[in-house]
């Protein structure tokens, strides 16, 4: 395969089937459309460059900046097509969820709009949506912009229409499955696939996925929102139905770990969906069918979406000489120091003096002659050992005294024979009218 | 199906409800409507945010913001514990100052005339100055009265963020955080009559990452003015804590799908000429977005205080709380809504039930929807049916709440409201948790109808006791030994 440019590599992804082993379904056999192979990472990237190729030549004499509303996919890929031509992309969104997509956009050089949350006291004259707020910031910049309007656009259909949906009739050698299973964002691909797999054959069962009303998957739209989006049709779908996290979570898992198919949530919601839509039917049949579902992305830009709602799958075994092993007990028994002596001691040079606050902290006022480590970063030291001599006397200070002596209970516990606490911490040492340095 | 929105209701209150006799002599003898108030509900509230404040380490103060309820009992009582308050108006300067508050417990807030700034500078209060030219006004006051310098919060607003832009939506309010050096500049040149203590904002939003930004933008300011060797040692984050009205989260979820179908006209109108809160239809489609105050909020209160410490800092990567404590900084608070969670009700009586030709019920209260202003601050829960005997005919009904103006707008609540029983004339409703903005933040005398009397009711005793709002002191007399 030799390409000119990596858009010549949209499309054209495989169609693959499920191992029967692994979905448990007798009489229908499931296919999985692998739009996680697209170059840009996602199905986006057929209907991101579908929009905005007509449009990129008088963009890029004008010097436009492309925008679109929207905080994954079609922002990832309409980032990369603004960068191949020189163009400046700019996203307006809700709120960016996911950590990691937010990093890539701004990795890709995309500009981020993020919308502010509702008002505590209401304003009842404000009734805008941000979408109507776009929309008028558009009109009032007059011109300058490449909108490519994904929720209404029907381009964003037509690369449905004319990509994906005829691609999985050829893969099936010329006939449409039986049921067609994918989740709703904008609407464009299910719309699109629907309506070329109909051509085909007009009895095709098409089943829309959303969210759970009050759950939160990345990249599609709740069974409330899905009313707002311009390109959503009712009719397009025998039934919607709804799918929650921790369904798309489980459906993920089972493609990652069983079908070598690194799926996103989305892509775990459709297969969760589509077997629990399916097994019913399974049941009842007496000869066989076919059944497709989109796999839209790939699992790595998930991580801490999955982290937060899965932290036990990233359990790693305890590291030693942890903070948490530290009991109450051993607490009590660390060696304190008051302020007064500590002043004494501090002028002495009796020993190191380790403050543990951030190092924003640190800078601002802190006690003359103090190393500063904070918590997080000593922890992590502990955990190779003790990061000074035991022959070295060691004060340790905090806030207010509390951390430090637990960590002074740790380096006991180390074998360091005299790793002590400012009682009170550091507020106690203002309090006392103790002096601090700035340099 | 009666889709109901049912308030959440604390125990305390739940024993109010059930004093019937009590609610109905109370209506008959003050009127409708009628404020009622109970403020030794105060004490948890202000116990519930100081243990967030020691489960983080943080000392500081709450300074209850007065504009959310202007009871006097509500204030007396709060002077008696050790809470602060936070005026934004002479007169409620005159009132904190009234009920007990000495001035290290008062904060003013918002913008201030001249005779404001002297009272408060006079009384040796904290000034929280809203712009440069009131820290102006407020250093030739204490010159020209050689008045003792004035303890001084600067509030900023319009906060920056990095990398993604994080659109906060504009304040009135503040000086912009990028000029906060010419609001030093001011104090350090009129250091014998302004004492900076801190630096302050609120937003009006419940979004935490603006508030994250607006607060890691504070520990930015006050690094400032550690450079320029100013000590200034604390943060006041504001209000805007958010209470949570509704008893079950799955009621709001039905309601407000239920909204979005009607809107989009796929089932009876919910509302009164099918009103859509912000969202509209066009070509199938909807549009707009739900413009209501989110009544159900888990993340509420204390909580939502709990939430905001525990975030990372934008550009500093470490709890917000950590940070606070690290820099030995106090935490202020300006909670106002959040602190009156469950501390009054609105009693309503009604005058008339009926039934429209078209299916229609109406209820006609006595009271207008600026005595008790659900609508106006997009509230939606359900009143209380407190039977005088019995109900009328088995519930659940669903009725329009018509007010006693003589306006076609004057609906308590353009929503159909479900009731569990039928009232009959005289019956009362009761709209609970409302001493936060709802109760008569709005009230008027349009068309000569009389502003509801507030009054106060308090535990003494092992009974309920009620006496006028201004009235009440937070001293309880034990009853005569009989
Ligand atoms: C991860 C993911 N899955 C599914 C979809 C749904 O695709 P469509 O917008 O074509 O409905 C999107 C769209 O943004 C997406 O980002
Ligand atoms: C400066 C200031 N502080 C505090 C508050 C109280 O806000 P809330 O009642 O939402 O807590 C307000 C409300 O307008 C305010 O303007």
């Amino acid at each position: 395969m030799r390409f000119e440019t990596m858009t010549d590599a949209i499309g054209n992804t495989p169609l693959v089937r499920i191992d029967p082993a692994v979905h448990g379904l007798r009489n229908i056999t499931l296919y999985a459309k692998m739009e996680l192979l697209n170059p840009f990472g996602s199905l986006k990237d057929r209907a991101a460059w579908n929009m905005a190729r007509p449009l990129l030549t008088q963009a890029v004499e004008r010097g436009d900046t492309v925008v679109e509303l929207s905080s994954g996919n079609t922002a990832k890929a309409l980032a990369v097509i603004a960068g191949m031509h020189g163009l400046s992309f700019r996203s307006v969104t809700n709120r960016m969820k996911v950590a990691e997509i937010k990093d890539l956009l701004l990795l890709l050089g995309a500009e981020i709009d993020e919308l502010p949350g509702q008002a505590e006291c209401l304003d009842p004259t404000d009734t805008d949506d941000p979408l109507t707020r776009m929309y008028h910031r558009l009109a009032e910049s007059g011109g300058g912009y490449l909108h490519t309007d994904q929720y209404f656009n029907e381009l964003n259909v037509d690369a449905h229409l004319n990509g994906t949906g005829p691609e999985i009739v050829k893969d099936l050698d010329g006939r449409a499955p039986d049921y067609f299973i994918a989740c709703v964002g904008t609407a464009g691909s299910s719309t699109g696939v629907a309506t070329a797999l109909r051509q085909h054959n007009p009895d095709v069962r098409v089943v829309g996925l959303v969210a759970h009303k009050s759950d939160f998957i990345p990249g599609i739209r709740t069974i409330d929102e899905v009313h707002e989006v311009g390109l959503f049709d009712p009719d397009v779908y025998d039934t919607v139905e709804t799918i929650t996290a921790d369904d798309a979570i489980d459906g993920l898992l089972t493609l990652v770990r069983r079908c070598g198919t690194l799926a996103g949530p989305t892509g775990g919601g459709a297969y969760q969906g589509a077997v629990r839509h399916l097994r019913a039917i399974d049941a009842q049949l007496t000869e066989h069918r076919t059944a497709v579902f989109i796999v839209c992305d790939r699992v790595e830009s998930y991580m801490s979406y999955l982290r937060e709602r899965r932290p036990e799958l990233f359990g790693r075994p305890p590291r030693r000489n942890s903070l948490r092993t530290v009991t109450d007990a051993d607490v009590r028994r660390a060696a304190t120091m008051q302020v007064a002596e500590a002043e004494r001691w501090i002028a002495e040079g009796r020993g190191l003096v380790v403050d543990l606050r951030s190092p924003f902290a640190y800078q601002a006022l802190h006690i003359d002659g103090s190393i500063n480590i904070v918590d997080e970063l000593f922890a992590e030291l502990l955990h190779g050992g003790l990061p000074f001599g035991r022959r070295q006397p060691v004060l340790l200070v905090c806030p207010v005294g509390e951390k430090s002596a637990r960590y002074a209970a740790l380096l006991t516990r180390m074998g360091h024979p005299d790793a002590r606490s400012l009682d009170g911490g550091i507020i106690a040492w203002r309090d006392a009218g103790a002096e601090l340095v700035r340099d | 199906m009666p889709l109901y929105l049912s308030p959440r209701i604390d125990p305390t209150v739940q024993s109010v409800l059930d004093e019937t006799t009590l609610m109905a002599q109370l209506s008959d003898a003050l009127g409708s409507p009628l404020g009622v108030v109970l403020p030794q509900q105060l004490t948890g509230n202000v116990a519930a945010f100081r243990s967030i404040f020691s489960a983080h380490r943080l000392s500081g103060q709450i300074y209850f913001a007065h504009k959310a309820n202007r009871s006097s009992a509500l204030v007396r009582e709060l002077a008696a514990t050790d809470a602060g308050i936070d005026v934004a108006s002479l007169a409620e300067l005159q009132h904190a100052l009234g009920a007990g508050f000495v001035p290290q417990r008062i904060m003013a807030t918002g913008p201030k005339n001249e005779e404001f700034l002297w009272l408060a500078a006079r009384s040796g209060i904290t000034v929280s100055a809203d712009s440069v030219g009131e820290l102006a006004t407020l250093a030739t006051l204490v010159t020209k009265w050689s008045l003792p310098r004035v303890r001084v919060m600067a509030r900023l607003s319009g906060f920056a963020s990095t990398g993604a832009q994080l659109n906060s939506r504009r304040s009135r309010f503040g000086v912009s955080a990028a000029a906060a050096s010419e609001v030093f500049d001011v104090i350090e040149k009129h250091a014998d009559a302004l004492d900076l203590v801190g630096v302050a904002f609120h937003l009006d939003t419940i979004g935490l990452p603006e508030k994250a930004v607006a607060l890691e933008g504070c520990l930015v300011a006050l690094d400032e003015c550690r450079r320029r060797g100013l000590r200034p040692w604390s943060v006041d984050i504001g209000g805007g804590f958010g209470v949570d009205y509704l008893a079950d989260g799955t009621q709001w979820e039905q309601y407000t799908s239920a909204l979005t179908e009607a809107v989009l006209g796929r089932r009876a109108p919910l509302t009164w000429n099918g009103h859509g809160y912000g969202l509209r239809a066009e070509g199938g489609h909807v549009r707009g977005s739900l413009n209501l105050y989110p009544a159900h909020r888990p993340l509420s209160g204390p909580a939502y205080l709990d939430r905001l410490l525990r975030t990372t800092s934008p550009e500093l990567r470490r709890p917000l709380g950590t940070l606070l404590l690290d820099n030995m900084y106090e935490l202020h608070l300006e909670p106002g809504r959040a602190l009156l969670d469950q501390c009054g009700l609105v009693l309503a009586s009604v005058l008339e039930v009926r039934d429209e030709a078209n299916g229609d019920t109406i209820v006609r209260l006595d009271c207008n929807a600026r005595d008790v202003s659900l609508e106006e601050h997009g509230v939606l829960m359900d009143p209380v049916v407190v039977h005088r005997t019995t109900s009328a005919g088995p519930g659940p009904v669903g009725v329009y709440l018509f007010g006693n103006l003589c306006l076609e707008a004057d609906l308590i609540t353009r929503r159909k409201v479900f009731l569990p029983s039928r009232p009959r004339t005289g019956d009362l409703l009761a709209f609970v948790n409302t001493a936060g903005y709802l109760m008569d933040f709005s009230a008027t005398q349009a068309l000569r109808q009389p502003i509801g009397r507030k009054a106060a009711l308090f535990r003494n005793d092992g009974a309920w006791r009620w006496c006028l709002d201004e009235q009440y002191w937070p001293v309880h007399h034990r009853a005569e030994a009989p």
